[in-house]
């Protein structure tokens, strides 16, 4: 028999009526010390900031195309006292490298930066929300609103049927909406700080106004002399996707039945992006009705380049120069 | 327009900046007012320098003393080319909250240095875009005062 009698009496109700709690067969534990995320399991309670959360789920998070693994630093967690879903962020101090062809980078999750970009970002639409407290053992917790919205690389699934409609028909909207969340990331380097994870499946269009939100910006790199190049690596990725509804690779050029030897044989080295260097920049090979101007912007990341963006400014400043004359 | 005899040579420890402290000293050992003021500019520690418990005092003392020999040696290059040593200054720091490059602009314009120089180490476009060139940042904010490039 569960004994809940020494939680306190505001909490009790939602409690005992929770499906993750009736199914426990053991006492749920409190957790004022999250530092070792990986013992707090679904029915237990963290309490930060004297609100008491009860673990729910985790958030889940793979690569693309591979297999999403939960998160367990990052609880789906209950307030039991007003009913709120949120999500807590708990410190994990994760290290690991980029590779881009023989080119390193060192990326860290650094949850101190996240809690400045929050207290930044407060009442800001264009980014996730919440704020950050210390747990007893002084670790840095980020208590965050769930997003009301979807996935931007899903969503532009849902927007016409064939490409050709997509671009003629929703490609302008969707790129006015992008531009605003470039202002936004412009706005965090102009205040010192970076995204540090920026790709498609971290903007979530809110489903009822239809504005971007940035999530996710606990990852950091040291990069000294350029700290917001893999921001703007990132913003030419989620660009590239917005024109194309998503990404080329030389294979699959080939297998493309429409696009097919003729389209991948003119694919050329300097066509395919600066970085990574399987991914096709020149969409233009692809289809061919994309606006020169839109498809140069693009080009600024490809390998061919001469010329790379300095600052998430002056890529702002080409976009919305280019989407005033589509 | 600053002092173009005022020279500010931003280095590390390559070859290529022992090639640009060789090339201004064939340039100014013959002028009769000159000051060549030796610069190394170097970043601030990885973000989680701190929780491997990291202290940055000692970090700082670090680059300081390695930065101290191949400044040193520049200065005895200079000295051997004629160059007296009271022409020749050293300065190294940290580039705190500011990218190298923005730090070495910073420290020309507060000292009034007309003519800036630093060695090329050659990039490709991939590491320019990531890792950033000081000598094209260099370059590309040469307004008032002039950007030697030493290939």
């Amino acid at each position: 028999m569960i004994d809940l009698s020494y939680f306190p009496l505001r909490i009790l109700p939602r409690l005992k009526d929770h499906p993750a709690v009736r199914s426990l067969r053991r006492q749920p534990r409190i957790w004022r010390d999250t530092s070792d995320f990986t013992s707090i399991d679904y029915g237990d309670i963290i309490l930060v900031d004297n609100r008491y959360f009860l673990v729910v789920g985790y958030m889940r998070e793979g690569r693309f195309g591979i297999d999403e693994q939960p998160k367990q630093w990052v609880p789906k967690v209950n307030d039991l006292e007003t009913g709120e879903s949120n999500i807590l962020k708990l410190v994990f101090h994760e290290t690991y490298s980029i590779k881009f062809e023989d080119l390193k980078v060192t990326c860290y999750r650094n949850p101190e930066k996240e809690a400045r970009v929050l207290d930044l970002v407060r009442g800001n639409p264009a980014f996730m929300q919440g704020y950050s407290v210390l747990d007893d053992a002084d670790n840095l917790v980020r208590i965050l609103d769930v997003v009301q919205g979807k996935r931007m690389d899903k969503y532009l699934q849902r927007l016409g049927e064939t490409h050709e409609e997509y671009f003629r028909d929703h490609m302008v909207g969707v790129l006015k909406r992008f531009l605003v969340a470039v202002q936004a990331i412009a706005f965090l380097h102009s205040h010192g700080l970076k995204h540090g994870d920026i790709r498609r499946d971290h903007i979530f269009v809110d489903w009822d106004s239809g504005h971007f939100s940035w999530i996710d910006f606990d990852y950091d790199f040291y990069l000294p002399e350029r700290p917001y190049a893999m921001d703007l690596f990132g913003l030419g990725n989620c660009l590239l996707y917005i024109v194309g509804r998503r990404n080329f690779r030389g294979q699959d050029v080939l297998e493309d039945p429409e696009l097919g030897e003729k389209v991948y044989a003119s694919l050329r080295m300097e066509d395919m992006s600066l970085l990574a260097r399987d991914r096709v920049f020149n969409l233009k090979k692809v289809y061919p009705y994309i606006p020169e101007r839109l498809n140069d912007i693009l080009m600024h990341f490809a390998a061919g380049t001469s010329v790379i963006y300095d600052t998430v400014d002056e890529f702002h400043d080409e976009l919305a120069d280019c989407i005033a004359s589509l | 327009m600053d002092d173009w005899q005022r020279f500010l040579i931003a280095m590390d420890k390559s070859e290529t900046s022992r090639r640009a402290v060789r090339y201004v000293g064939n340039m100014a050992c013959g002028l009769a007012e000159k000051h060549i003021h030796l610069l190394h500019v170097y970043p601030e520690p990885p973000p989680d320098f701190y929780i491997k418990g990291g202290q940055l005092d000692r970090y700082q003392m670090l680059k300081d003393e390695r930065a101290g020999l191949f400044l040193q040696d520049a200065a005895i290059i200079l000295e051997g080319m004629g160059i007296s040593g009271r022409d020749i200054s050293q300065r190294i720091c940290m580039a705190e909250g500011k990218t190298i490059s923005q730090m070495v602009l910073d420290i020309r314009r507060e000292g009034g240095f007309g003519t800036v120089v630093t060695g090329k180490r050659g990039v490709s476009k991939a590491e320019e875009f990531l890792f950033g060139s000081i000598s094209n940042a260099l370059a590309r904010h040469a307004r008032d005062f002039t950007a030697w490039i030493v290939g």
